[in-house]
């Protein structure tokens, strides 16, 4: 199950929990994604790539990364701990495509929270969907 | 790793026995230990002593069905008690001595050999060779090798004659042992190895023992790829047991399963890592954490399941710690397991593992206090713990009962270990642990900069020192994560991390930090969330529970109560009880950067931005809080820079609160209908202040004062530098202005530029057009008192190029600083009273320089004047700017009013007054043949040729430029350095003009001078033109300054001229006017200057206007120094200014041509004899006319 997803841009985000436990961990995810895009060539990932893939493995959780074109970071942490990369590739390509509508609407701030409803239906809808493909 | 027994800890080192010859062994036992790998000695003095090494009873019994898996001993036993070989060491005395000692030799070795083979100990015999004795007899070795049944090679002599013997000897017997010492491993491992093939073995748990022992064996002979193997099939037969053994009651078999498979897993892992094979390790120990994470076993001991896995990280992060192993830079990442599972880099980091070993941990305290408090027989488990050791297998426990004389080990039941485990979890610190820890990952993390890892870490930290009550220590570890967050706008951290910041200020009676975290808690963004806790996450959350608006509105209360004083609160622990009292009010400071930012924000803009001395200046105070509910202030105290500016707000609700608080000072009290401040809403005051003083009148801060005791000081912010609010400005709320005018907000300052009061003096520069170069211009600068007395007035000059608006003569200019290079300068200034000179006096100042002037200026009283001129003087012709400012002080009183300034600017030309020309002219009628003139082209730039003892003409021209009418001075040549008379005649041909001519502007004066040169030179100095002018000053000419000011000269240089002997002079005789059809005659006179015969042609043109007599066209002979006379008649044929028929002369000798120029060869003809009327005119013109007769 996915059990947090954050959006962190350059100071603003929006989870689906908040769990205090999940805030850490996606607080110090951010650790890891500064090291990756500090040192490219050390993680071996190449600069277009916006897949940050595993980040770190904690005692009952896995947390990956995304990076997008303008440094907003989606972290998904999953209790499933048996993932295959391209389900998650594939839901965060979808989870961007998300943000993006709802960031392009006129009436977001940028830097502000994102309130939308409609964005909440969409990203619990791709939630759910995730739970499912890895099913099969 | 510390607490395992150090034979676990180290890889396993050979054993070997000395026994006899008591003297050698401890340089035996030295050099082996020296060896690489290391060789561990048991000495045994003597022979009899031989019975430690026999197989003991016990172990012999060791057969049936096993009581554990791995025997706690067997490593050390190993190490410190069984020997992989014996070295029997003899004496060569008894060797080679009598019978009776030989036979004592045989049964020592018959005994020692019986001992041996019993656990396959290898034998090697040593015959110490003494000093000075000889060898021993070759048949004595053989009887002896024979009887030692050995190989000949382990039978060897030591010799230690000298220090190179005994290297030497040592080496052998090195090398023997350390040969042995292989095979006996080697043999053993073999041994029992064919019982697993064999599957000779009764139970599992035997086994797991074999393969353990082999693994050990291995090791003992370096060889890890075997050692590795087997470990792992122990470590696999072991998983297999679990759940199927029943040996043991359950729980006991599950601790010792898990110590066991801890001692494996360990082993394992070691020699991984020091293989370098870090992937392999760090997959091996996922896959072990993945196999026993989920045996926790028994719900009242859980505890163990946790400190096991806590010890299982905290050994990984020892081990990864210490281990040579690097992370393969080299490999392609992601890295990957051999499972295809991907890694990341974290694992590879120590501090991952502190982390979570430091979290089980905690996990563990949790569960033990769990477990503690569920158990009421304390004083059982006081009692069970006594007499419970470890017993003889690996995590097995037994009682040792007493039974008489002998100790019996006893069996626990589950119960009773249980009981023994609480009794044992209690006696540890695991806070402390916990820390140590959690600091371990901290610095690593750090080392690393993953500074929110880190901070995640201390935060753990805090939260341990936190429940031991180590609030000081919590608190500052506290604090330093609240700031990360803060920083990062991690709100809900923030709250978390500032509940429990909010509860240690509370047990360390600290009520400012309580009064300021709780404001910060209260005014956090948090709008959402439940109010009740799920229970699943109850713990997890600090003692400020979860984030939501209730909670904020009930902190916000709380600390407004005690803030009133309404209410004290003791907190529930300690004997700290926090309220506030009149002796220790409270008093909050928050500058720009303070987190209370969001609690409360002052806002203060002026209406505008420069404002007049004593005219009221208005300005907004807006104030905003983010706290959950109105706060209604007492009053305001806004204070400005200049202290008499401050005042207080009183709100109008709520009586004065003490009469001496307020109006100590004298200071304005205002009071506003309301003070309260709503969430989120601007509240806006208007009102204005009077200051006196010029300069800037600055907002410091506003202080509010709500209830008796308690004041916030805020700094006071302008608007249009504000920063937003760190945590809000993400919020989806509703921003408004801090001022009613919008435009206010973007570009409000808190603070004015309050003017100096105006200048009540004229300040009059009287210009008089442009100055013109070279004259000592005279500026007058009047001081007009209007409305102010001049006080210690002090007058500032300066003079700057009005194109560059830098000063005049500035380094910019590259030029030399010096008075002659200054352009403009400024000369002096001139009193009225004359007196130029600086009054000698403290006050005053005199100081003049080439662009800036400062004096002072004496009092002037009310209606009075003062003036002075201002001398300047261009250099050049540039236009400049004087600024001339006054700064007096409008009474004598008082130092402390300020100066008040009137400035004035002027801009000046400088002109060119004169400019001058000159110009030579042949003399009359007369050519003299200048040969330079010919050779040369025309065009070239050569310098003016005068000939040689002839007179020249030369007309200096001057043109009034200016816009005023000049007076002429005098005009003259002066010669530089030659004298006149010397080189050449310079001669004022016209002595008639009269000086002191007036040139109106625009106007040009000429004046004739005739040259005659006398010094044959190609470059003579003609002198310079001496102007002297001044300005006319009309009709006034009395006037006294024009007669004491002596004229301006302007000076004018002439070129240098060439001067030569001219061969040839050609000159023409003719009157000046004719008659028509009279006749006249011209004579053209050809003069020879030279020692020589000069050849001369001439060619005279017809006219049509004359009739000519004479010879067209002729050559002649001109002899040396001597002239000929061309004669000609001419009869006039048309009136008018009539052209001469022209003549060319050419001289052969140089094929030059020489030609009188056409305006000198004219001459008038009048058609008839001309009547004047005039008197003393026609007496002129019969002149004439006498002459051309």
């Amino acid at each position: 199950m996915i059990v947090c997803i954050a959006v962190v841009g350059h100071q603003s985000f929006t989870e689906a929990d908040d769990a205090l436990k999940l805030h850490h961990i996606v607080h110090c995810s951010l650790d890891v994604i500064d090291e990756r895009v500090n040192n490219p060539k050390k993680t071996g990932s190449t600069l277009n790539e916006t897949y940050l893939g595993l980040l770190y493995p904690t005692e009952n959780y896995k947390v990956y990364g995304y990076l997008t074109n303008t440094k907003v970071k989606f972290i998904l942490v999953t209790t499933h701990l048996d993932v295959r990369d391209a389900d998650v590739r594939n839901f965060f390509r979808r989870f961007h495509s998300a943000y993006v509508d709802a960031v392009s609407n006129p009436f977001h701030v940028p830097g502000k929270k994102i309130t939308s409803q409609t964005f909440a239906e969409r990203v619990s809808t791709i939630v759910k969907s995730f739970g499912l493909s890895s099913a099969v | 790793m510390e607490e395992y027994p150090e034979e676990l800890r180290t890889p396993p080192v050979s054993l070997v026995s000395l026994v006899g010859c008591p003297e050698l062994h401890s340089t035996i036992s030295t050099y082996l230990h020296s060896e690489q790998p290391p060789i561990n000695t048991l000495a045994l003095p003597d022979f009899s002593k031989i019975s430690v090494l026999s197989r003991s009873k016990k172990e012999t019994l060791d057969s049936g069905q096993p009581g554990g898996i791995l025997k706690r001993d067997w490593l050390l036993k190993h190490r410190t008690r069984s020997p992989a070989v014996v070295a029997a060491l003899f004496g060569s005395d008894d060797v080679s001595g009598d019978p009776a000692q030989w036979l004592q030799v045989c049964t020592e070795l018959e005994n020692l050999k019986a001992v041996v083979r019993g656990r396959n100990i290898k034998l090697t015999v040593v015959v110490v060779q003494s000093f000075d004795k000889d060898e021993v007899s070759e048949d004595r070795m053989i009887a002896l090798r024979k009887r030692a049944e050995i190989d000949s090679k382990y039978l060897l002599t030591f010799v230690q004659k000298s220090s190179s013997d005994l290297k030497h000897s040592l080496n052998r017997l090195g090398s023997i042992v350390a040969e042995l010492a292989n095979t006996y491993y080697r043999d053993e491992g073999r041994r029992v190895k064919t019982c697993i093939e064999k599957k000779s073995f009764s139970s599992v748990d035997l086994n797991i023992r074999y393969c353990f022992k082999v693994a050990v064996y291995a090791e003992f002979r370096r060889d890890w790829g075997e050692a590795l193997r087997f470990y792992e099939d122990a470590y696999r037969a072991l998983r297999e047991i679990i759940g199927t053994s029943t040996r043991l009651p359950a729980i006991q078999r599950l601790v010792e399963i898990k110590s066991v498979a801890e001692q494996l897993h360990f082993k394992a892992s070691t020699i991984l890592l020091h293989g370098g094979k870090i992937i392999e390790a760090i997959a091996w120990f996922r896959q072990h954490h993945a196999a026993y994470k989920k045996l926790i076993g028994a719900p009242e001991v859980i505890f163990l399941h946790w400190e096991w896995m806590s010890r299982q990280f905290l050994v990984f992060a020892e081990l990864l710690e210490t281990s040579s192993a690097v992370i393969p830079s080299n490999t392609s990442l992601p890295l990957v397991t051999k499972d295809n599972k991907p890694l990341t880099e974290s694992e590879f980091n120590p501090a991952y593992y502190y982390q979570l070993a430091a979290h089980y941990l905690r996990e563990k305290k949790c569960c033990l206090e769990l477990a503690l408090s569920a158990s009421e027989a304390v004083a059982e488990i006081e009692s069970s713990a006594d007499s419970v050791i470890p017993s003889v297998y690996v995590g097995q426990f037994a009682r040792l009962l007493e039974q008489g004389d002998a100790l019996v080990m006893q069996n626990l039941t589950d119960a009773e270990y249980v009981l023994y485990a609480l009794a044992e979890g209690k006696r540890f610190q695991d806070s402390f642990e916990i820390i140590a820890l959690l600091k371990k990952s901290f610095e690593s993390y750090s080392n690393l900069k993953a500074q929110r890892m880190a901070s995640y870490c201390s935060c753990q930290m805090a939260r341990e020192y936190f429940s031991v009550g180590k609030f000081d220590n919590a608190k500052e570890l506290f604090d330093g994560v609240a700031s990360l967050y803060r920083k990062e706008g991690w709100t809900t951290l923030l709250w978390d991390v500032l509940g429990y910041l909010r509860e240690c200020s509370k047990r360390l009676g600290s009520v400012k930090d309580f009064i300021e975290y709780s404001l910060e808690m209260a005014a956090l963004p948090i709008s959402s969330g439940d109010e009740v806790q799920s229970p699943i996450h109850k713990g997890e959350y600090g003692p400020a529970g979860c984030a939501s608006l209730p909670q904020r509105e009930r902190i916000y209360s709380e600390v407004f109560g005690i803030m009133k004083g309404e209410s004290g609160l003791t907190s529930n622990e300690g004997n700290v009880t926090l309220n506030v009292t009149p002796e220790r009010p409270i008093r909050l400071e928050i500058d720009l950067v303070s987190p209370l930012r969001v609690a409360f924000l002052a806002s203060v803009a002026f209406h505008d931005q420069v404002a007049k001395p004593g005219a009221s200046i208005f300005f907004t105070l807006s104030l905003i809080s983010q706290l959950p509910q109105p706060v209604e202030i007492d009053q305001l105290e806004v204070k400005f820079n200049q202290s008499e500016c401050n005042f207080t707000i009183a709100s109008a609700q709520k009586a004065p609160i003490s009469a001496t608080s307020i109006g100590k000072t004298g200071a304005r009290v205002v009071t506003a209908p309301v003070l309260t401040v709503v969430t989120n809403k601007w509240l806006r005051l208007t009102y204005d202040v009077t200051s006196e003083l010029s300069g800037k009148l600055e907002c410091k801060s506003v202080i509010a004062r709500l209830g008796p005791l308690f004041t916030i000081c805020c700094q006071a912010e302008s608007p249009a530098s504000m920063n937003d609010l760190p945590l809000w400005k993400f919020e989806d709320h509703v921003e408004t202005f801090p001022t009613r005018d919008p435009a206010l907000a973007f570009s409000g300052q808190k603070f004015i530029q309050v003017d100096e009061p105006d200048p009540q003096v004229d300040l009059v520069l009287g210009a008089s057009g442009p100055a013109l170069v070279g004259e000592r211009f005279m500026l007058p600068v009047t001081i007009v008192s209007k409305g102010h007395e001049i006080h210690s007035g002090e007058l500032k000059i300066n003079l700057v190029d009005a194109r560059r608006g830098a000063a005049l003569g500035s380094p910019r200019e590259m030029e030399p600083i010096s008075t002659d290079s200054l352009h403009v300068e400024l000369l002096g200034v001139s009193r009225p009273d004359g007196d130029d000179e600086p009054q000698t006096g403290q006050d005053n100042i005199w100081k003049i320089q080439h662009s800036f002037g400062l004096l002072s200026v004496p009092f002037v009283n009310l209606g009075g004047s003062w003036s002075c001129k201002l001398e300047i003087k261009w250099h050049r012709p540039k236009p400049v700017m004087l600024y001339v400012s006054l700064g007096y002080l409008p009474t004598s009183n008082g130092s402390t009013i300020q100066k008040v300034h009137a400035h004035k600017s002027l801009q000046i030309e400088g002109k060119t007054a004169i400019m001058i020309g000159h110009r030579f002219m042949l003399p009359f009628r007369r050519n003299p043949l200048l040969l330079s003139k010919i050779k040369v082209a025309p065009n070239s730039n050569q310098s003016t040729t005068l000939a040689l003892n002839e007179t020249s003409i030369l007309i200096v021209s001057a043109k009034n430029c200016t816009e005023v009418p000049l007076r002429l001075v005098s005009m003259s040549i002066e010669m530089d350095e030659n004298d006149i008379g010397k080189s050449c005649t310079v001669r004022q041909r016209d002595e008639s003009q009269k000086d002191h001519a007036l040139l109106v502007p625009g106007e040009e004066f000429r004046k004739v001078f005739s040259v005659i040169p006398k010094i044959h030179s190609p470059n003579l100095a003609m002198g310079t033109v001496c102007f002297t002018w001044k300005r006319d000053s009309g009709l006034d000419k009395q006037s006294d300054s024009n007669i004491t000011e002596a004229g301006i000269i302007t000076r004018h240089k002439l070129p240098d001229v060439n001067v030569e002997m001219a061969p040839l002079v050609v000159s023409l005789e003719c009157p000046p006017h004719t008659i028509l059809g009279i006749p006249f005659t011209c004579y053209v006179k050809i003069q020879n200057q030279t020692e020589f015969l000069q050849e001369v042609k001439y060619l005279i043109a017809d006219s049509q206007s004359f009739l000519l007599s004479g010879s067209h066209n002729d050559m002649v002979s001109v002899l040396p120094k001597s002239e000929h006379i061309l004669g000609y008649k001419l009869v006039p044929l048309a009136s008018g200014s009539q052209q001469l028929p022209r003549i060319t002369v050419t001289a052969v000798r140089y094929s030059a041509e020489l030609s009188l120029p056409q305006a000198t060869s004219t001459v008038f003809v009048f058609p008839s004899e001309p009547h004047f009327k005039m008197g003393n005119l026609k007496e002129k013109v019969t002149e004439i006319v006498t002459t051309g007769a």
